[in-house]
């Protein structure tokens, strides 16, 4: 009755059962899967370093040239501004959006819904287009009198309208991402701000935010990575940003490969820095959790 | 001092208030019972004009909550200045609704400055939890904290919605040691709760409301023990 396999009932048996070591149990595909990824991680790999055509010297010679660190900064600035204003903005039309008022909620609607509608190259084309359309910009009382006015060419440099265009783009789908934030947060914590009398500017920046920042965080840093990589699309416009600069190059020499190589490391480098902030931004969030 | 005075409230169809009137004088704390859905809920929210009553009134002290009386017409306030006439007006919720992003100091101090923060939490007796996040915290705990939120801005009424329902039995003691305590030392209340011992302890008046409309009221022996109506005596015998 003693052996293994019988059943046996507990009552008798509960000494035995707790000496019984343990057998794990085994998931033998699991190490197939493991085992093909690196035969392919492999191969990759001896791929790129035996292949002439990747052109490392020509990667070395090009990833830290003063002209591709420039384009690294202005690509760094492009995303910084953009994504500094269009969240600023972004919360602006999100309040909007979320305004009891008929009219302030159709505003921020409006908004979202037209620069959603419109292609982010399309836009920016348009703004580094608009000192033909209005070469003039002035203030004043419409069909009335004209208070100031500036030349267009002299106020919308063409790093000034990446920029616009780059930060109202932004600040339409980062106003969605704050209002979903923002819908999350339990009703109970606005009627408990509501009943202890806080403001409603000073619940929604010290009550509701904060709270919001959790689920909006991860859509943000999604938002900033892209925005960052979009960033490209105002190549366009002949600003010196990182793929402006490798293309420019590439035209000169060439090495296609090589030069795409030096943007698409810099791009993970950039990115992966980006997680990593992500990561302790979201940490510091999340304060309340921990127990 | 709170001064109810024909309150009607629906949602949508549901006439869930129909007509109550109520005066709870300074010091006095009164405890609402009544079965689920007969409007409790709605008339503590309605005190403090979380709900805005369809029809009758509500003041503290002789200021109407929510209106300003002008040349005989009573004008509604801006949300600015209801927002003001509610620090007058503490509110514990069922479950607790602390910030959970905040310390339990930080949740206090949200109303008040650190000094008295510190005081209320004292009050409460969880001066030594001041830096424990909500989370971390028992449920009793939790509303402890809770209590010390509603009574930082200083009211002159602190309302109860079933402050222990939400808690383990075993939590339940030393919420209602701090209520008693509070009563004790002169805080007007009005607290809806299923704690018939305590309401007999501490009510200076029970207040039976059923089906929108205050059924019966009195001294709690008189309520618990001599009820006059039917639906009265029916609710006592299922939950004493
Ligand atoms: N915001 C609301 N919208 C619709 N119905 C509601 C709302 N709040 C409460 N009610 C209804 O009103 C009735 C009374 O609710 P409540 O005051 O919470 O009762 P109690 O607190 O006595 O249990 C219930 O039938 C409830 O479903
Ligand atoms: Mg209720």
């Amino acid at each position: 009755m003693t052996s293994s396999g019988t059943l046996t009932p507990m009552s008798t048996k509960d000494d035995d059962l707790a000496s019984s070591p343990v057998v794990p149990a085994r998931y033998p595909w699991r190490w197939v899967g493991v085992a093909f990824v690196l035969v392919l991680a492999a191969q990759f790999v001896h791929g790129l370093v035996t292949n002439p055509a990747w052109d490392w010297p020509t990667f070395a010679r090009y990833f830290t040239a003063q002209s591709i660190l420039t384009a690294v900064g202005t690509t760094i600035v492009l995303t910084v501004l953009g994504t500094v204003l269009g969240f600023a903005l972004g919360i602006v039309v999100a309040v909007l959006r979320m305004s009891k008022s008929p009219f302030l909620s159709a505003v921020g609607w409006t908004y979202i819904w037209a620069f959603r509608s419109i292609p982010l190259i399309v836009q920016l084309l348009f703004w580094f287009n608009i000192s033909y359309l209005y070469s003039r910009l002035s203030l004043g009382i419409p069909f009335g009198p004209e208070l100031v006015s500036f030349e267009t060419i002299a106020l919308i440099s063409p790093m000034g309208a990446a920029v616009l265009g780059l930060a109202l783009h932004q600040a339409a789908y980062a106003a969605e991402i704050v209002r979903s934030g923002v819908i999350s947060v339990d009703r109970g914590q606005l009627e408990a701000a509501a009943a202890l009398g806080i403001p409603r500017f000073r619940q929604f920046r010290r009550i509701v935010l904060p709270q919001a920042m959790r689920s909006i965080l991860p859509n943000a840093a999604n938002e900033v990575i892209s925005l960052f990589k979009g960033t490209s699309v105002v190549s366009v416009m002949a600003i010196g940003e990182l793929f402006y600069q490798v293309q420019v190059i590439y035209g000169r020499n060439a090495r296609v490969v090589a030069l795409l190589m030096v943007a698409t490391v810099w791009y993970i480098i950039l990115t992966t820095l980006l997680s990593i902030g992500q990561h302790h931004v979201e940490r510091y969030f999340a304060r309340g959790d921990r127990r | 001092m709170i001064k109810v005075l024909g309150v009607h409230k629906s949602f949508g169809s549901l006439e869930v208030l129909r007509g109550v009137s109520l005066t709870v004088a300074a010091g006095e704390v009164v405890v609402v019972l009544g079965p689920s859905g007969s409007g409790k809920s709605t008339l503590l929210r309605t005190i403090n004009h979380l709900e805005k009553a369809d029809r009758g009134f509500v003041a503290i002290d002789g200021d109407l909550i929510g209106y300003r009386r002008r040349a005989g017409k009573l004008h509604e306030l801006k949300e600015r200045e209801i927002l003001k006439q509610r620090k007058d007006i503490g509110f514990v919720f069922q479950n607790f609704n602390l910030f959970p992003h905040l310390t339990a100091l930080e949740n206090v101090a949200e109303v008040a400055d650190l000094a008295s923060a510190r005081h209320f939490l004292e009050r409460v007796g969880l001066e030594d939890k001041a830096s424990a996040y909500p989370r971390q915290l028992s449920g009793g705990q939790q509303q402890r904290v809770a209590i010390a939120r509603a009574l930082a801005t200083r009211p002159k009424v602190v309302l109860f919605d079933e402050p222990t329902s939400a808690l383990d039995p075993e939590l339940v003691g030393e919420v209602l040691d701090v209520m008693r305590d509070l009563a004790r030392t002169g805080t007007t209340m009005v607290v809806v709760t299923h704690e018939i011992g305590f309401a007999r302890e501490v009510a200076d008046r029970i207040v039976f409301i059923d089906g929108g409309v205050i059924v019966e009221e009195g001294a709690p022996d008189e309520v618990l023990d001599r009820p006059v109506h039917d639906r009265t005596r029916a609710f006592l015998s299922k939950v004493l």
